[in-house]
């Protein structure tokens, strides 16, 4: 219908002029506008037509309101008195409120009322119409939400408004917004061939996925605009496929250091003792509950701290899980050296102890781990938005990695800790008491497991199966990376990490973390002690 | 003639396990059918089912023994072949449902229609026939570990490496046979069975039949294994358990052996997983828990490793004590369990045989003693454990 | 020299760990029925060549041939004993949960097919052999004894023992004496001199009675090199040898 056509531009227009002759949105009093309220009821869509034209010459803000109450079909008629009213519907009654100033009215049984009747092309103009209104709101948000609108519905009609908006906008964020919408606009109209393409190079340059869709139908069109159109679409995914890359790298590097901090501690009793620790998981979730009652100390006696609970969770994890782990090499590991699988199903039975024993105290369902303020919401980098936790991760797990290579270059410990994995008997002949070298080792994993445990508390469910989830994958990556030697299991925990996120788009996230353990277990074919060997008689055994 | 074949490949003990094992397959069923349930004769139908499960468990314990006790492997992924073996016996049950099921489809198991599925996948093909069905029970845990065997032995992954990746190797299946879309029911996997070979499953003959046909599987793969390892194989075995590397400069192919005994063994837990489903009900993707697969080597610890009997007796015990315990005190359970783990790595490293094994040498020695004569020292009833080498 | 016509043939053979080259260009020559003695001060590398020759250890450079014709480097641990190269180790190894007899029996050459094992019932002709060996081991009477119930003196000879079972063309005894008495080692002495009627021999040994007693041409290695060869007169006046090994 041409002449509908004609006329939501005409009404466009005016609601745009009286705007603009207004300057800023003004009220007009209510018994100028009851009766154009009243007109929306109209026998027909042209009359409708003609009293959303009337309505937004007023420029009245409340008019918006009452638009998208008829668009989306709550603008009722009563029968009786053909007063019009915003309708709810409850039970048999519609709850009615006045259209104009919001206020209640008495039920209107729902036989006693109609709907006030739209269609498509009526609902396209109101939305319209309400771009065109708020497009100069005063308000930023509605002026960002209008150009959206206008973005979403690409109607061409709304150009000329835009131009002139956009002559006036102060903000710049929301200038580009409107940028973007009227060449989404010119893209959908029949403008000449080179408006178009320059409106090509503005849409290409804002939001790449969302071009991606203004552009992709254009890519067929004969002549320049196709062709602009696909060299555009062609650098857009270049780009996006870049973003993509770094996403993945970044994802992965951050399940790389869930991973890590999960490993380390593991390839330090396995590199130095040996020792198969099964009960390495338990730890982790031993740290994470350690996280849970400091906080639940903190929020009852000081919630003031509340943002530090996690620095002062670190030190107490550490201690809890070490001097857990301390214990168990006293108690039990001790008697079992050089019998590594029985190591193994020992420490097996001692996570299984502990995993009860955790269920008993705290229950078996989660506990609720709060997240401080700095871990929480998120930034954006580039294209990609991402979450403060993800990235204080990473940090964290390459900072403990840091100073736990200085403990071992450094400090006597760390000497003792080497020369005992390089060859224990003579270690122990130059007078290192081993026995003790091996309880702090093995109560500086444990402690290293319970750190990451207050790390996994942020970022995973704590409850006593916590960690189960993570033996597996921090033995692949010990295993991957090799023993003896903590950069493998960086790079372990990392190239690991990034794989997953490489194979995921591919394959799913559980086909994923098959075909990433497949090719583990293919790998370990080639190179049977891992990425970073240690050579040499002693590791033969 | 018999006889004497007999008795050169199975010692005394392996003989009466035998013996025991085909009696109560007789008598269990006999006594289940024909004595009156007032009886105090008489066993429940439940109680065949549940010494049945024991009995299947003790089955994967025995193959678990085979590798771990006489070659040192540590799988702590036998529960994958279980599994597959379970899930290959629930492909035939389910196809013997037939139109019974849900959605009354005559071809496509409930899961299926669910899914929206038209056809059948080409691998549940063959599995609407029994010994299509029973060949797969073995097969297919064979050929999956005699390919990983085939793949980790030849580039010498032993010890703790390998337990580790053959408890991979479960945790990878675990994750795909969740997925629906692999085609075994997901994470409800198989169940509702009807009938087998035309038997009602849930009919008190059948279980009878399933538990006399467990008994007598048991006591093949008590027979077997005392074939094997009373072999000159079952000595290389040892010896590969005992000095890996040795046994090579001696011209031995060590990764075939070990192939060799790796495939038996899975084929073995495979017909174990098999027996398990019908009688249990129902085979789901918890099977393939690399916590199942670690529970069964703590059956083989308790019994006491490298021997042959072992095995059962610590299957049947530890879940009997399972049973008893999660029903009465579930929340000691898990206690009870990582205590048992503990102590027998720490204070019973040869089970409970092995306990019984050196108190008998023990007796014989006093008693030698007494009459003056050294005696040979001889290998304590079977127990064949190395010495624990120094930590290197 | 040429490798045909010789049973075992080194040539410039080098192998480092991690950097360390334990061998460094080690040229050495066994002819067919020649038994050999090695010394050298600890860490000169003989148990490493040992490595080398029997398969465990890969060189990194130099030629291997056994035979004249045979590139050890190309085959395993395995293959290399099937052409006929036994070998006793420094620190002995038998398979302790085995019956003395058991060890002998899985010794002994024959098929090693994991089919024929699981087959396998012994003949008259191998319950001789075994017979004879254990004679010759002098542990005739304790056959059923637990391997892991010997002295230390009697696992070297059952190794001995087991190197004999095997039937290897060429034997490598690393340290066959090493916690022996002076009798046993002279006993020793005697079987490997023994041996020796019929195969070819390479035995490494610290103890300098035991090796004049062997009364063969003798080689020095150090830092994974010849040093000197000769007649063990001939190597005990070298100059350099008495430096770096036997002292004074
Ligand atoms: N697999 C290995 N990894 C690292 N170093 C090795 C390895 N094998 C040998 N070496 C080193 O090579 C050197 C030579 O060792 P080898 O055992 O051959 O000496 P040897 O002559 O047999 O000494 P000994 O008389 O004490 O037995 C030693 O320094 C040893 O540490
Ligand atoms: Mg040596």
């Amino acid at each position: 219908m041409r002449l509908n056509r004609l006329l939501s531009v005409f009404i466009l227009m005016l609601g745009f002029c009286c705007h603009i002759a207004q300057s800023n949105a003004q009220t007009v009093d209510d018994a100028t506008l009851r009766p154009l309220v009243q007109a929306l009821a109209g026998d027909n869509f042209e009359n409708t037509t003609k009293a959303i034209s009337d309505l937004v010459k007023t420029g009245d803000p409340r008019v918006s309101k009452i638009l998208d109450a008829l668009s989306a079909g709550d603008l009722y008629v009563a029968k009786a008195d053909k007063t019009v009213f915003l309708g709810k519907r409850d039970g048999s009654d519609y709850a009615a409120t006045d259209a104009l100033t919001g206020a209640k009215l008495d039920p209107v049984p729902r036989s006693a009322a109609e709907k006030i009747k739209v269609n498509n092309r009526l609902r396209r103009d109101i939305a319209a119409a309400i771009g065109g209104l708020t497009l100069m709101s005063d308000n930023i948000a509605e002026r960002r939400s209008a150009a959206e609108a206008i973005l979403k519905t690409r109607d061409p009609e709304s150009i000329p408004l835009l131009d002139q908006a956009i002559a006036v906008e102060k903000d710049a964020g929301v200038k580009a917004l409107m940028q973007q919408a009227k060449a989404a606009a010119v893209l959908n109209s029949d403008a000449a061939d080179d408006v178009k393409i320059a409106a090509i190079t503005e849409v290409s340059a804002g939001n790449s996925r969302a071009a991606l869709g203004l552009l992709t139908p254009l890519e067929n069109v004969q002549g320049p605009v196709g062709e602009a159109a696909k060299a555009a679409i062609d650098s857009i995914n270049t780009k996006l496929a870049f973003w993509n890359a770094i996403q993945n790298v970044v994802y992965g590097l951050s399940l790389g250091s869930v991973l890590l901090l999960a490993a380390i501690g593991l390839a330090i009793t396995f590199g130095v003792m040996g020792v198969i620790n099964m009960a390495h998981g338990e730890m982790v979730m031993i740290g994470a509950y350690t996280t849970f009652v400091v906080q639940q100390i903190i929020r009852t006696s000081a919630p003031g701290l509340f943002d530090y609970s996690l620095l002062i969770a670190l030190p107490a994890a550490f201690l809890v899980s070490g001097g857990i782990g301390v214990v168990i090499e006293r108690g039990i590991i001790r008697f079992l050296y050089g019998r590594p699988l029985e190591t193994l199903l020992a420490t097996w039975g001692i996570s299984l102890v502990l995993q009860q024993a955790i269920r008993s105290w705290f229950g078996a369902s989660n506990v609720q781990v709060g997240n401080p303020s700095w871990m929480a919401g998120s930034f954006d980098l580039g294209l990609l938005t991402l979450t403060w936790s993800r990235l204080w991760i990473i940090v964290f797990a390459l900072s403990v990695f840091a100073i736990l290579q200085l403990v071992l270059k450094k400090t006597m410990l760390g000497l003792r800790m080497r020369a005992v994995t390089q060859n224990r008997r003579m270690a122990s002949s130059m007078g290192i008491r081993t026995p003790w070298v091996d309880a702090l080792t093995f109560g500086l994993g444990s402690g290293i497991a319970g750190i990451a445990g207050v790390a996994l508390s942020q970022i995973d469910n704590v409850s006593p199966n916590l960690g189960q989830g993570y033996i597996i994958d921090s033995f692949m990556v010990v295993v991957f990376g090799g023993v003896g030697n903590l950069w493998g299991t960086l790079v372990g925990a990392m190239s690991l990490g990034i794989a997953n996120k490489f194979l995921e788009p591919f394959a799913g996230a559980v086909l994923g973390k098959i075909v990433v353990l497949v090719l583990i277990i293919l790998f370990i074919q080639k190179r049977p002690r891992g990425l970073f060997a240690l050579k040499g008689r002693a590791i033969e055994a | 003639m018999i006889t004497q074949w007999f008795f050169t490949h199975v010692d005394r003990r392996g003989g009466i396990a035998i013996a025991l094992l085909v009696a109560i397959a007789l008598l269990v069923p006999l006594s289940n059918l024909l004595l009156p349930q007032t009886s105090p004769l008489h066993i429940p139908t439940y109680l065949v089912s549940l010494i049945g499960k024991y009995l299947t468990y003790a089955l994967l314990a025995v193959a678990l023994d085979l590798v771990w006790g006489f070659c040192g492997i540590l799988s702590l992924g036998h529960g994958a072949f279980f599994a597959l073996g379970g899930y290959a016996m629930g492909m035939y049950l389910m196809r013997q449902i037939g139109p019974r099921g849900v959605y009354a489809d005559p071809v496509l198991p409930d899961f299926m229609v669910f899914l929206n599925w038209k056809e059948l996948p080409w691998f549940w093909h063959g599995f609407d026939n029994f010994w299509f069905a029973a060949l797969m029970v073995v097969l297919v845990p064979g050929a999956l570990a005699f390919g990983f065997g085939w793949l980790a032995f030849r580039s010498r992954v032993t010890g703790v490496y390998l337990s580790i990746i053959t408890q991979a190797l479960t945790y990878a299946l675990l994750l795909a046979f969740f997925r629906n879309d692999m085609g075994f029911g997901g994470n409800n996997g198989l169940t509702d069975f009807k009938d087998i070979l035309g038997f009602n499953i849930q009919a008190g003959t059948t279980r009878s039949m399933l538990f006399a046909a467990t008994a007598l599987f048991l006591a093949l793969a008590v027979f077997v294994s005392s074939f094997i390892i009373r072999s000159k194989l079952g000595k290389v075995l040892v010896g590969v358990r005992d000095a890996e590397s040795r046994m090579r400069f001696l011209g031995y192919r060590v990764d075939r052996y070990k192939l060799f005994v790796w495939t038996i063994s899975a084929m073995m837990a495979g017909i174990a997983g098999a027996l398990y489903v019908p009688q249990v009900g129902i085979i789901n993707p918890s099977e393939f828990e690399p916590a199942n697969s670690i529970e069964a080597v703590i059956w083989v610890a308790v019994g006491g490793r490298g021997t042959i009997i072992g095995p059962i007796i610590g299957a049947v015990l530890v879940n009997f004590g399972k049973t008893y315990f999660t029903a009465a005190f579930p929340e000691i359970w898990l206690f009870a369990l990582g205590a048992l783990f503990i102590i027998v790595t720490l204070f019973l490293p040869k089970g409970i045989l092995g306990l019984y094994g050196s108190w008998r040498t023990k007796l014989a020695d006093r008693a030698a003693r007494k009459k003056d004569s050294a005696p040979p020292p001889v290998a304590a009833e079977n127990v064949h454990l190395p010495e624990p080498q120094a930590a290197e | 020299m040429k490798a045909q016509d010789t049973l075992l043939y080194l040539d410039g053979v080098s192998v480092s760990f991690d950097g360390f080259r334990a061998i460094n260009n080690l040229s050495l020559v066994l002819q067919t029925g020649e038994m050999r003695a090695i010394i050298g001060p600890n860490g000169a590398g003989k148990t490493t060549m040992m490595d080398i020759i029997t398969g465990k250890t890969k060189p990194d450079a130099g030629d291997v041939y056994f035979n004249g014709e045979v590139d050890l480097t190309r085959h395993d641990e395995a293959e290399i004993a099937l052409l006929g190269i036994g070998r006793k180790f420094q620190k002995p190894t038998v398979f302790e949960s085995h019956t003395v007899e058991d060890n002998l029996v899985l010794a002994l050459s024959g098929p090693r097919s994991a089919f024929s094992a699981l087959f396998h019932r012994q003949s008259a002709n191998e319950a001789e052999r075994i017979e004879d060996i254990l004679y010759t081991i002098r542990l005739n009477g304790k056959r059923d004894w637990l391997a892991a119930n010997l002295s230390h003196g009697q696992k070297q000879w059952l190794e001995i023992g087991m190197l004999l079972a095997q039937d290897p063309k060429l034997l490598l005894v690393d340290e066959p004496v090493a916690g022996m008495t002076d009798a046993e080692t002279a006993e020793t002495a005697k079987l490997l001199r023994e041996i020796a009627k019929t195969r070819s021999v390479l035995v490494v040994e610290h103890d300098m009675h035991f090796v004049r007693e062997l009364d063969v041409k003798v080689t020095c290695l150090h830092e994974g090199s010849v040093l000197a060869e000769g007649s063990l007169d001939f190597v005990s006046n070298d100059q350099r040898v008495i430096e770096v090994y036997l002292g004074r």
